[in-house]
């Protein structure tokens, strides 16, 4: 069993849950989908979604400021932290926790591998929420879910809630 | 779940398919297992599916796995010892199993790794096909991807590194950096690549060196260089030492922007016609 397909059915367990979809966000690849798909077409759903994903992790005015470089403008303060041996990962300890290791997915520094500053990003129309959740991995990746929602039948709160678990629960098991 | 329909929408470049994609079809339509041979990189099939790819041209799970820090070299080696004299039989299973990645982490990277390597496996170009049947990779995807899905994602792919910037100029090219203009700023993923463009680097270099995908650095680098971050590719040697895939002179007055060596769109389009011819 795909543990991809998985997460997908757990979060379309959520009531009012259309459809869901793992999505990289650099190239509009779904690499898993469940349910339905907007327009019925998944390959264009995937890359509309990721487009708009990747707006909102390049834009700097969705970025938190600890996120950008000294003056904003990308001068590199450990430019050669991602290098093999370089400083910015932790050599130390045992050295493979992915960069998400916290619940918080965030605080321990701009540098964590996959860590984009933008945790969700939420469209609200007259009958659905579409929610983006960015999932983090020890891997240098971008991904995130998508789950389409009827705005009826879901709760908006419980299903971000439910995404954050499952972006964690998909990487660290 | 096997679809053989035509894709939609697709340029004449790819309308008509070569040799080589339907013997992939084929091969999948028969419920083949076995490893798809090309120059440029091989597929491994498993009841007609694509379970694994690999390319010289792309970073491996390893790579991914490995440069980012995610596992430490010496621990992928010592589980590729450990599970190699069966063709790394259960490598994948063995990660999982001793806790050292998750089995979502390692999906991720595989179908990754997979569709990032059938995009230089499946390369117009990319030389003779040969099939051996029965052979299969230690490493292989939970849910395998239909040949169909692998082929038509290729052919997006080639169409999006286009769209952004059209030509291949930029992607065995050393990189460049240019200044970040005032005011502006760059995300972290962008600024980890423009770090490494000293000059030197290519963009092969830049995804082994990151553990990212090589399609990944390639329309990243396109997109930079249309943001203007990136130095544009040369302009092409005058003359006859320009290769034969290099774009021809041209005779009519260069813009401006071609002395920054901005390939011109009408050069893309003679080039797909190009492609087109050469795949009839």
């Amino acid at each position: 069993m795909s543990d991809i397909d998985m997460s997908l059915y757990e979060v379309m367990a959520l009531p009012g849950a259309r459809g869901a979809a793992l999505v990289d966000w650099t190239c509009g690849l779904a690499l898993g989908s469940a349910g339905e798909s907007p327009r019925g077409q998944p390959e264009a759903a995937a890359v509309e979604a990721a487009e708009l994903a990747r707006c909102s992790v390049e834009y700097g005015t969705f970025r938190p400021p600890e996120d950008d470089g000294p003056d904003g403008a990308g001068r590199e303060p450990d430019g050669a932290g991602r290098e093999p041996g370089g400083t910015g990962r932790v050599p130390g300890g045992t050295g493979f926790e992915p960069g998400s290791g916290s619940a918080g997915l965030g605080g321990d520094g701009p540098r964590r591998t996959g860590g984009t500053g933008v945790e969700d990003l939420i469209v609200t129309t007259r009958t659905a929420y579409h929610v983006l959740r960015f999932v983090e991995t020890g891997h240098d990746s971008s991904l995130f879910l998508h789950l389409w929602l009827d705005r009826d039948a879901g709760n908006l709160a419980v299903a971000r809630i439910r995404l954050k678990e499952t972006a964690r629960r998909l990487v660290l098991g | 779940m096997r679809t053989t329909e035509p894709p939609r929408a697709d340029p004449p470049s790819s309308a008509t398919l070569p040799t080589r994609q339907s013997m992939l079809l084929r091969l999948a339509a028969e419920g083949a297992t076995g490893a798809l041979l090309r120059d440029t990189g091989t597929l491994y099939l498993r009841d007609g599916q694509v379970s694994h790819a690999e390319s010289s041209a792309a970073p491996g799970v390893d790579v991914l796995l490995t440069a980012g820090g995610r596992l430490p070299r010496a621990v992928w080696d010592e589980a590729a010892a450990r599970t190699g004299r069966h063709r790394r039989t259960g490598l994948g299973r063995y990660l999982v199993t001793e806790g050292l990645l998750t089995p979502g982490e390692l999906e991720i990277c595989l179908l990754t790794a997979l569709h990032d390597a059938a995009l230089f496996a499946l390369a117009p170009g990319g030389g003779p096909t040969r099939f051996r049947h029965g052979v299969a990779h230690g490493l292989h995807a939970a849910r395998p991807v239909p040949a169909a899905a692998v082929e038509q994602e290729a052919r997006r792919r080639r169409r999006l590194l286009d769209d952004v910037w059209p030509g291949p100029a930029m992607d065995t090219a050393p990189l460049v950096r240019r200044p970040v203009p005032p005011g502006s700023s760059v995300p972290v993923r962008h600024r980890a690549l423009l770090d490494l463009a000293d000059g030197h680097s290519t963009p092969a270099d830049l995804a082994r060196r990151l553990g990212r995908p090589l399609f990944h650095v390639l329309l990243e680098v396109r997109r930079l260089a249309t943001a203007g971050l990136l130095a544009p590719p040369r302009p092409p040697p005058p003359g006859p030492a320009a290769g034969a895939d290099d774009v021809p002179p041209r005779d009519s007055p260069a813009p401006s922007w071609a002395a920054e060596g901005f390939v011109p769109p009408d050069t893309a389009l003679l080039l797909r016609v190009r492609a087109a011819l050469e795949a009839l």
